[in-house]
């Protein structure tokens, strides 16, 4: 945690029992404590992004998912650590935050993944139910299964950006990490909807609705090609258990420069949303000593070349939304490696390049995908598989997540630490 | 490669000449190998054939504040 909202949460605390004993129950999110990703505007309380040079930093409003989480009755209790601005500047390591690395509370020696990383710990940990993370490119998922906990990465739009620190303003999603998928559904319905502060939003309605169905899974093609054994023995496994629940067939989607695309993207739109930060060399200020010099290469990124990705984007959307058609969800692991030591750089732990096509797909062409635990290695890591669906398509990929869940029991195994 | 190698060495210098003051030498080469990776990437990207009308989703809108 970077920051305790006490006073705040005994306001909202107090607000909340008293409208529930006045009978002005307004659902179950009425009463319950959340944390923030450190990098939600909220009033009077500093923002920090994860970074030295912002941490005394505080907004006069709320950024738009406080307002409606507040509206639903949650109660603010604390901001969360977080990578410093959201991994932007191109880390290399868990200790890359002004409040050092944050630990997954399974081992307090590993890392909890980032860039949202207090907000999957928090849950992990069980200082409160849920919190609200934010991905342009990995980071709800990375926390969620180095956690051990669910984390949904919504449909781009589906949630306001406004008041969210900008890295890449055509990537940002803001969505929430809990214990079971089922309660991301309960949360993402009191987060979405359309904003006039944010004109990327959606006009789409979103209720939470679980469906009973035979599902059609997608198994991605070589999806743990690089994926450490754990992960590929526990995804597996996983495969076995959705036969139970629909059926499983093998998918590819077309040869496509997804990583490219989405990086060129990512890259052009942190440089431009950090110009002056970058221009004012305030990036030394930064812990990551990778972070100091992370911002410059990008800044001699062609508009060309920026303005040829989005274009590519486009097809590559058309592209991805084919392939999956016939599914209801492609499955995957959630990430292919389970937390790495906290104290380790992560190209000494993987060797060569593993490519991301999920995240790749996913982040550019602005997908839904849920991420939930799936088992342990034999360190008592956790592994997960995430769920990723069709624009707009949350509550099949949350209901095939919780029918996953229902015949599991991984998501009621909690850390022995933080365990009472 | 070569025309790459040419396109990553120009943009580097740039890059040099405007931040090299803010950068030590084991940064710089840092920075080139970052800007070697994006126009590698560029050149993916260049490959790839549009036609003349793929145009970008495009969110801009013309405002006007009496009717937002």
């Amino acid at each position: 945690m970077v920051t305790v909202t006490r006073e705040r949460a005994l306001k909202e605390a107090k607000k909340a029992e008293k409208a529930i004993k006045a009978g002005k129950y307004l659902g179950p999110l009425h009463g319950i404590p959340y944390g923030g990703k450190d990098l939600l505007a909220t009033k009077g309380i500093p923002a920090s992004w994860g970074a030295a040079p912002f941490k005394d930093q505080v907004f006069d409003h709320d950024a738009t998912v406080v307002k409606k989480l507040g509206k639903a009755g949650s109660v603010l209790g604390a901001k969360l650590a977080m990578i410093e601005l959201a991994g932007g500047m191109g880390y290399r390591q868990p200790n890359a935050s002004f409040t050092g690395p944050c630990s997954t509370p399974w081992s307090l020696g590993h890392w909890a993944g980032g860039s949202s990383s207090g907000s999957g710990s928090a849950v992990a940990a069980g200082l409160v139910p849920f919190t609200i993370g934010s991905e342009t490119w990995g980071s709800i998922l990375s926390p969620a299964g180095n956690c051990g906990v669910a984390g949904l990465r919504p449909t781009y739009g589906r949630v306001s950006r406004h008041g969210a620190m900008a890295l890449s303003w055509t990537l940002d999603k803001l969505g929430p990490l809990c214990l079971t998928a089922d309660d991301c559904g309960l949360v993402l319905e009191a987060m979405a909807g359309y904003d006039k502060k944010d004109q990327t939003t959606t006009r789409k309605l979103y209720k939470y609705e679980a469906e009973t169905r035979e599902f059609r899974f997608g198994v991605l093609k070589g999806t743990t090609n690089n994926a450490q054994e754990a992960v590929t023995e526990n995804f597996n496994e996983s495969l076995k258990e959705l036969e139970n629940i629909g059926t499983v067939e093998e998918m590819e989607y077309p040869e496509y420069p997804y990583e490219a695309i989405t990086r060129a993207i990512l890259n052009a739109e942190a440089a431009s949303a950090f110009d002056e930060f970058t221009e004012a060399g305030t990036a030394r200020g930064l812990t990551a000593p990778e972070d100091h010099y992370g911002p410059y290469a990008r800044t001699i990124i062609l508009a060309k070349d920026y303005l040829k990705a989005l274009r590519l984007r486009a097809v590559m959307a058309k592209k991805a939304d084919k392939a999956m058609e016939p599914y209801d969800a492609i499955v995957a692991p959630g990430r292919t490696r389970v937390a790495p030591p906290i104290d380790m750089e992560f190209r000494k732990i993987s060797s060569g390049t593993s490519k991301d096509i999920m995240g790749a797909i996913g982040n550019g062409a602005g997908l839904p995908s849920i991420s939930v635990p799936n088992g342990f290695n034999e360190e008592g890591l956790p592994t997960s598989i995430q769920f990723m669906g069709r624009a707009y398509d949350e509550n099949l990929i949350i209901s095939a997540a919780v029918a996953y869940q229902g015949g599991t029991q991984w998501h009621t195994k909690h850390p022995k630490a933080f365990t009472p | 490669m070569k025309d790459s190698n040419t396109e990553a060495e120009t943009l580097f210098k740039l890059v040099e000449q405007k931040y090299g003051d803010k950068l030590t030498e084991e940064e710089l080469e840092e920075v080139k190998k970052g800007v070697e990776r994006i126009v590698e990437a560029s050149m993916e990207l260049r490959k790839v054939k549009l036609e003349n009308g793929d145009e970008p989703f495009s969110i801009f809108k013309p405002y006007r504040g009496d009717e937002e």
